[in-house]
């Protein structure tokens, strides 16, 4: 019977308090403890394109906080055709095979082309003059084998904590890599 | 007593002496229900902040309901601002712009898709014409050998994955990686040639009367083989001080053709070109140019596979733009047989998005008639085309 009264016994507001408190409080440093948690992994983790989700969108050269863009073109040389004709390098209908500024697809001309032997040119990008666009990614990733593609450069970049070319991404290509494996190089025909 | 002690606290007795407006009052007295305790609660002293618990609850359910909807609004207004332009990518001022040869000029197709069907194995690479024709395919580890209307008439377990096959009388030949092995027609297996050495990847064969000639891409050299598998010679490898390029591979994608009169037909990718042999490796002539138009060899590495028309015609294939196109015997183009606009998916998959770039592009058979088969390597579907003038009698 006492046990019975017990449970019907009103809760007081005292007691109704004092429990609220206790769950508040608990609430709090759950959350103060995650934020601290989530914080800590924050400072291990560098923002870094995955080359197999990237749509070659033009984002990363318009969005990004820095003028120019901290994402540069890249080039995997051991995937690379050493091609004359490089999609990469030249707009679709070239007039001529040769460097001439009306032929390169590069819209800031940061891709240098070079005479190995015949019939074979390599191809390097100048950072400084690299915008990130991803045009040369596209016309190599359309053709070719893909060697060009885009990376966060870690010299350049601010490491902001919401990435603003990240949040525009269309491809969700951006993600978040330790530090000490900055880089999501390719290294076979295959991204990533 | 000081006023705020006077003060009702809702369950009190309306005072018409406490200030109460006369709407209120009256609304209580027209419901006297309004100022009975709740059941469950109590009143606590002349308190002001006496409520009940489940008015207490009920008002924090409410809070913490709004906050919550407040939350995910907030939250969808930001995701809503911060990727509203990720699903709208039509305006790149960066973008590649190929449209303009995507769409075939419709006065240049010279056939019509008659038929199409599926690949009966996953990860089709090439395919050949038997005397009987049938279509011999390669693909996953087997060959498929499916009659004219697509229906499977056979199929071959292998225990690697086959890249190319090429059909002769009673047997047909597979080119796997490294070696090649020879099939009766019934499937039973008659015989393993010699695994290449070097860094070999054969990506096409054919067969003539007494010879068979296997495109090797990791080598970059049409080998010559007798039909009991000894090598006869070696077409086509690069040799500066004779100021031979080569077969310029970027992928691998050599194909080799041959009508059986003494001259073999390969492909030369890197160099946009079509270059003809003699069985004993000299360079007859060749033919081909690059550009983007539909009368040349688009992007870095085209054209990747060859088929011969009975009439002594050319069929080219191309990735990038997945096209399929007719030249005539001097190398001059006669017609489309398939344009960009046929193989969209084939397009978007790109050369740079796949593993093994021998799962992209296209692949074409011709069987005595002159119909052209292609395999689409993307999809999986082998499209049947017919030349438009005698288009009707084979629908």
């Amino acid at each position: 019977m006492a046990e019975q009264e017990n449970r019907s016994a009103p809760v007081t507001r005292r007691d109704f308090l004092r429990q609220g408190s206790r769950v508040a409080a608990l609430t709090g440093l759950g959350g103060v403890a995650g934020l601290l948690a989530s914080k800590l992994k924050a400072e291990t983790l560098v923002w870094q394109i995955d080359p197999a989700k990237c749509l070659r969108c033009g984002r990363c050269a318009t969005e990004c906080v820095l003028k120019p863009s901290a994402v540069k073109c890249v080039h995997a040389f051991a995937l690379c055709g050493y091609c004359e004709l490089c999609t990469g390098y030249f707009v679709p209908e070239p007039n001529e095979l040769n460097t001439a500024a009306e032929n390169q697809l590069c819209p800031v001309s940061a891709i240098k082309r070079r005479w190995i032997e015949d019939p074979y040119y390599e191809y390097t990008i100048d950072e400084t003059l690299c915008i990130g666009c991803g045009k040369c990614v596209e016309g190599c990733h359309r053709f070719g084998n893909g060697s060009l593609f885009l990376q966060v450069r870690h010299n350049l970049c601010l490491n902001c904590n919401e990435c603003s070319i990240a949040r525009a991404c269309p491809g969700d290509a951006f993600r978040r890599v330790p530090v000490s494996q900055p880089y999501l190089l390719k290294t076979s025909y295959s991204h990533g | 007593m000081p006023a705020s002690d006077q003060q009702s606290t809702g369950h009190d007795s309306p005072n018409p002496n406490d200030g109460t407006p006369v709407e209120e009052m009256s609304a209580l007295q027209k419901n006297p229900e309004r100022s009975k305790l709740p059941s469950g609660s109590m009143a606590i002293g002349r308190g002001q902040t006496a409520f009940s618990r489940r008015r207490f609850i009920g008002g924090q359910c409410a809070v913490l309901g709004v906050a919550a909807l407040g939350n995910i609004a907030t939250g969808s207004i930001f995701a809503v601002a911060g990727r509203g332009t990720r699903s709208d990518n039509s305006e790149n001022p960066f973008a590649y712009r190929v449209d303009r040869f995507e769409q075939t000029d419709p006065k240049l197709i010279g056939y019509v898709e008659a038929r199409r069907f599926k690949s009966p194995c996953a990860e089709p690479r090439r395919m050949a014409i038997g005397g009987d024709e049938r279509i011999y395919l390669a693909g996953e580890k087997r060959i498929c050998v499916i009659r004219p209307k697509g229906s499977v008439a056979a199929e071959i377990g292998l225990a690697a994955p086959p890249q190319c096959v090429a059909v002769a009388n009673e047997v047909f030949y597979v080119g796997f990686k490294d070696h090649i092995e020879v099939y009766a027609a019934n499937g039973k297996r008659k015989a393993v040639w010699e695994t290449l050495e070097g860094n070999p990847y054969i990506t096409g064969l054919t067969v003539a009367e007494n010879e068979l000639f296997a495109a090797d891409s990791g080598n970059r050299v049409v080998i010559r083989y007798q039909l009991d598998g000894k090598i006869a010679g070696r077409i086509g490898a690069r040799d500066r001080e004779a100021g031979m390029v080569g077969f310029v591979l970027p992928s691998p994608n050599l194909d080799v053709e041959t009508r059986g009169d003494g001259v073999i037909y390969v492909n030369n990718p890197g160099r946009h070109r079509v270059e003809c042999y003699s069985v004993a490796g000299d360079l007859l002539k060749w033919w081909g140019k690059p550009s983007a138009a539909i009368e040349g060899f688009c992007g870095c590495c085209n054209p990747i596979g060859l088929a011969l028309l009975p009439d002594g015609r050319f069929v080219t294939c191309e990735k990038g733009l997945p096209r399929v196109k007719v030249y005539n015997a001097n190398g001059e183009f006669d017609c489309v047989v398939a344009g960009p606009e046929s193989f969209r998916e084939n397009a978007r998959a790109g050369a740079g998005s796949t593993s093994d770039p021998a799962r992209i592009g296209l692949d074409a058979a011709v069987d005595s008639k002159g119909n052209v088969y292609v395999l689409d390597r993307v999809t999986g579907n082998i499209h049947v085309m017919v030349p438009k003038a005698k288009s009707d009698g084979a629908r």
